[in-house]
């Protein structure tokens, strides 16, 4: 759901980018492409994972193994920022398959240690803390990892813009990240094609180390909602298992009626009014 | 027919340069196929891919995103693996086999991949069971006993006593799993440090098999050629004979492999084994020798010996290589195409030995240099010799030896009923080979390295959420565990277990499947929340419609899962799973189950359909029902005493020996066919049935005898082989070569003896 930074509460950001990377192109002019590139990615990182201050959305997901089978989860998922490029909540409500609904789990995002995830078990009435020490491990069963979900800081990787290219029909920059520690990604490498617009990661690439593509993934539908670029059609393909996820985000709002509370373990039992009408 | 025969070994007498020419011309065309020769070396191909159990076993694969072949590299270590160094190692091989070429690098399974379900001061952890390698004993000794707490670890990832683990490693469909084993050797610590490694698994035992296979017959096939020739020089003292012989043998090959290379068809290890039989069916043309040397030595002329050695000797030959390749064609029959292939092959090679008998045998017979001819006087020989006595004994006690042979029969029968059909490929390793030893070793302490699976059918959606049907498919698991063969099974079931312990803090009464449909379908998606996806994968599918329960086995004997698949019946026919739900067996287990079940039937029924061609042959070619019979009895005995001291000293009949069987369609008629053509026509020119049949016995026994001796001579250096199918060929190639040369020669006269008013009547005037 939850996208693209607006112009207004971003600008400070971006200039602080614009300043370290004119510093850094100045010092050392063979840092050029790299810090140029970390920049873009930063941008993209805010504008993807950072939109607004928060929302909410609807999210249809379907789990798809390839051969014509398919799952379907249906779940609420809402997003409160704590810090740009810092801290999230992110609270999640499943409504289907009819035998998880009420299921919910709650993450606590740490920009600089391991996250937070609180899941509450209606069958047992219980709230049982995850511990989650791995963000690469599946979200919800699905392709996406929670990582692809509430995102890798970009000072992770190593950047570097290798062209021009276009994608979903717009005009992008492709950037090859390269982790600095291999042991935090599953990736050797990734390549992003970054809107040249609204900056979102219009598709990703991941390669292992044999140089073979792992997964995809593709925006496939952005619509302006309050303004702001959102990616409200989405597919991650595993191309070694011929898995695919599609999630599909409706009922999107930057505005959403939730307090900080509404993000609290202890009160996971008890969803959001704004979730259950 | 006849006078076909006749022009063609005029005209190879005349035109001997002529013959030879040809002969090495087609053979250098032939010859020049080889380079383009394709090897398949899985003898899984003998199924085609159309065959319901491949298809099945591939959709059951799919449907659970699971891999036909995985190596299993064992890590034992006897002071336990839970060690610094270990440990490290561990992790460390994980990553390098993981970017090994062809190896499904996200399905490798070890302790450093595999998640593990714990409960942590009250949470619930999902994370690799090592993650972290601790620097001290202590670190270790808390993940050692983490692990060993998990029942799903045990006898899978790490044993019992903790002091093996295995890394699993499916390889991509078509790789070749010896050469991925190699590369993994190669990753493997020159400084083992108390560590074992071993490398098992259904890949690496099948293609270091195949490849071997290929090897050992490019080694063996030479050093028995190379022994026969040496027997043949010792026995004629003669380059020319020696090269005339295995010339025949030599050219055969090259026109029937070079023909099926020229044809495209990718040389499989049954069509491999061809150069050997044919080299066996050559050795016929030692009668043409053999008559030659006497002939020679009566008359001095050499064009004249040529002639009459021919006429003697040409119909017995003509006879008995068509028998061989009627035998051989049957295989055609079979419904698995390298058997057909391979007896075709051997069926046209059989047909060029046959046409070089009349062809290039006298072309390089008239070439012969006279002083250096071996001559054999026939006078001492034909009376007085050993085989001359042992004829006359023959004679004389022919009550006793039919008596005997009765008995021997008898015994041979009983033999056959106690046979076990039964294969397992490890087998075909020696007992202190690698890929044994590695086998023993982990099987010794994990649970298993064979591979089969049971697939759990209902007819709803959601059906694997209903407590009553996992509590159904958990009473399976714990029935199929009474088998000491089944080492480990596990399911979707067990996960569901495991949840409900750890999300109870770890409390024992909550080590069971809960009550309620909803808290299984949550307890599942919570896992799946957690776990990477592959791990439900690999249990139930999407719909959870279907579920897999794997099956460890310890042994790769098609018995295991023949007893899996009949203790699964019985316990199902007492305990009905609820709602229809229906158990079929899958994996490679089962597959090589069925696969050794095809081929081996396969097999017998063509070879049955090619012993009954040999018999409609004789009686055709006779013209006599009983001279038919009679001929085909050496055969029948043979055939009866290999298989009954099968039966009787408890030797599996498995996929190789069933093979073998063919070889002595090819090989145990040709002496009585010999034999009996050779007595019915010296009969004829003196009708003395007494000195008729020593005569048989002495000179055309002797040919015989030596036919046999060259032959079991050249491939009883098979024994020293390194796979056990060829220590099989070795001892089966002698056993067939002596049997059948002596019943021949021993059980004949005294038959003929016998039922000499039946047999003779009208004989002479035939």
């Amino acid at each position: 759901m939850l996208r693209e930074l607006s112009p207004f509460n971003r600008r400070p950001c971006v200039l602080v980018w614009s300043i370290v990377a004119a510093v850094m192109i100045l010092r050392c002019p063979t840092a050029l492409s790299q810090t140029a590139a970390l920049g873009l990615m930063n941008q993209s990182h805010l504008a993807y994972y950072y939109a607004g201050d928060g929302g909410h959305a609807r999210v249809n997901m379907i789990l798809s193994d390839g051969r014509g089978r398919t799952q379907t989860r249906e779940f609420w998922i809402a997003r409160r920022d704590i810090a740009d490029m810092g801290d999230q909540n992110y609270y999640t409500y499943f409504l289907k398959p009819a035998d998880v609904a009420r299921t919910a789990l709650v993450i606590h995002k740490k920009a600089q240690a391991n996250d937070d995830r609180w899941l509450y078990v209606p069958a047992l009435d219980l709230v049982k803390r995850i511990a989650a020490d791995d963000r690469r491990a599946s979200f919800v069963g699905s392709d996406f990892t929670y990582e692809d979900i509430s995102g890798r800081l970009p000072s992770l990787d190593k950047h570097e813009a290798i062209g021009p290219d276009s994608a979903l029909g717009r005009a992008a920059t492709k950037v090859k990240s390269t982790p600095v520690n291999p042991k935090t990604a599953d990736y050797a490498w990734r390549v992003t094609w970054v809107d040249v617009d609204s900056k979102l990661p219009l598709r990703e690439e991941y390669y292992d180390a044999r140089g073979t593509l792992q997964r995809r993934f593709e925006i496939t539908k952005i619509e302006t909602i309050e303004g702001i670029p959102t990616a409200t059609e989405r597919t991650m393909t595993n191309l070694q298992s011929g898995h695919s996820t599609t999630i599909r985000f409706t009922d999107v709002t930057y505005k959403p009626d939730l307090k900080a509370e509404d993000f609290n373990e202890r009160l996971l039992k008890n969803p959001p009014a704004a979730f259950t009408r | 027919m006849r006078r076909a025969r006749q022009r063609l070994i005029t005209f190879s007498v005349d035109h001997p340069a002529w013959v030879i020419g040809v002969a090495t011309l087609i053979s250098l065309a032939f010859a020049f196929q080889f380079p383009q020769i394709v090897i398949d070396t899985d003898p899984k191909h003998m199924l085609p891919v159309t065959s319901p159990v491949r298809q099945y076993n591939d959709q059951v694969e799919r449907d659970f995103g699971l891999h036909a072949d995985v190596i299993v590299l064992g890590i034992v270590n006897p002071h336990g693996i839970a060690n610094p160094t270990t440990l490290a190692r561990i992790v460390d091989l994980t990553g390098r086999i993981q970017h090994l070429p062809g190896v499904i690098a996200r399905d490798v399974t070890s302790l450093s991949t595999i998640d593990d379900i714990t409960s942590v001061d009250g949470d619930l952890a999902v994370h690799a069971a090592l993650a972290d390698v601790p620097n001290d004993e202590w670190g270790c000794r808390v993940l050692r006993e983490e692990w060993l707490s998990n029942p799903l670890f045990i006898g899978r990832i790490i044993s019992g006593d903790g002091v093996a683990t295995a890394i699993y490693i499916p390889i991509e469909p078509g790789a070749n799993g010896r050469q991925i084993a190699d590369g993994i050797r190669q990753l493997l610590p020159s400084d083992r440090a108390g560590d074992q490694f071993h490398l098992a698994g259904d890949p690496v035992a099948r293609d270091t098999f195949g490849t071997e296979m290929f090897q050992q017959m490019g080694l063996f096939s030479p050093i028995a050629g190379l022994v026969i020739c040496l027997m043949l020089w010792f026995l004629f003292r003669n380059v020319a004979l020696v090269i005339a012989n295995m010339a025949v043998a030599m050219i055969s090959i090259v026109w029937s492999m070079g023909l099926l290379i020229g044809l495209g068809i990718p040389v499989h290890i049954m069509a491999s084994m061809s150069p050997v039989f044919l080299m066996a069916i050559a050795t016929d043309s030692v009668h043409i020798f053999n008559e030659f040397a006497f002939r020679f030595g009566e008359t001095g002329n050499q064009r004249q010996a040529i002639f009459d050695t021919m006429s003697a000797v040409s119909r017995p030959i003509a006879v008995s290589d068509l028998a061989t390749a009627v035998g051989f064609a049957s295989l055609a029959t079979a419904p698995i195409i390298p058997v057909k292939i391979f007896g075709l092959v051997v069926a046209f090679g059989t047909l060029v030995i046959l046409l070089l008998s009349f062809t290039l045998v006298p072309a390089i017979l008239i070439l012969l240099r006279p002083e250096h001819i071996p001559v054999i006087r026939q006078t001492r020989e034909e009376t007085r010799s050993l085989l001359a006595r042992l004829g006359g004994v023959c004679i004389r006690r022919a009550r006793t030896i039919a008596i005997v042979g009765g008995v021997v029969l008898a015994v041979a029968a009983f033999g056959i009923t106690r046979i076990r059909v039964n294969n397992n490929m490890i087998h075909w390793f020696k007992p202190g080979s690698a890929v044994r030893t590695a086998d023993r070793v982990m099987n010794e302490h994990l649970g298993g390295t064979s591979t089969g699976y049971l697939v759990v059918g209902a007819s709803a959606d959601d059906a694997m959420k209903d407590p009553v049907l996992l509590r159904g498919i958990e009473g399976l698991q714990r029935e199929l565990e009474h088998d000491p063969r089944v080492g480990k099974t596990f399911s979707v079931v067990d996960y569901v277990r495991r949840i409900n312990y750890v999300l109870h803090g770890d409390d024992p009464a909550f080590d069971r499947i809960p009550d309620s449909a909803d808290a299984v379908g949550q307890y599942l998606f919570l896992f799946s929340m957690s776990a990477k996806p592959s791990d439900l994968e690999n249990v139930v599918d999407y719909p959870y419609r279907t579920a897999n329960i794997f099956l460890q086995l310890k042994s790769w004997d098609a018995d295991v899962m023949r007893a899996v698949i009949a203790r699964t019946n019985a316990y199902l026919s007492t305990h009905p799973l609820p709602n229809g739900a229906v158990v079929r067996p899958a994996g490679i287990a089962h597959f090589n189950m069925i696969w050794s079940d095809e081929v081996l039937w396969g097999m017998l029924e063509s070879f049955l359909a090619g012993l009954v061609l040999v018999l409609i042959l004789l009686v055709a070619e006779t013209r006599s029902f009983l001279w038919g019979t009679l001929i085909f009895l050496p055969l029948l005995f043979t055939i009866a005493l290999l298989y009954g001291v099968v039966g009787l000293i408890g030797k599996d009949f498995d996929m190789p020996v069933a093979v073998l069987s063919t070889l002595s369609l090819g090989l145990a008629t040709d002496f009585a066919i010999h034999f009996v053509a050779r007595f019915r026509a010296r009969y004829r020119e003196d009708p003395d049935l007494g000195r008729a049949l020593v005569w048989t016995v002495a000179r055309p026994g002797r040919g015989i005898f030596l036919n046999a001796l060259l032959f079991a001579a050249g491939f009883a250096v098979m024994v020293f082989a390194d796979l056990t199918p060829y220590i099989t060929v070795g001892v089966f190639m002698v056993a067939i070569m002596l049997l059948s040369a002596l019943l021949s020669v021993v059980f004949l006269p005294g038959l003929i003896h016998l039922f000499r008013r039946t047999l003779l009547k009208g004989e002479v005037n035939a």
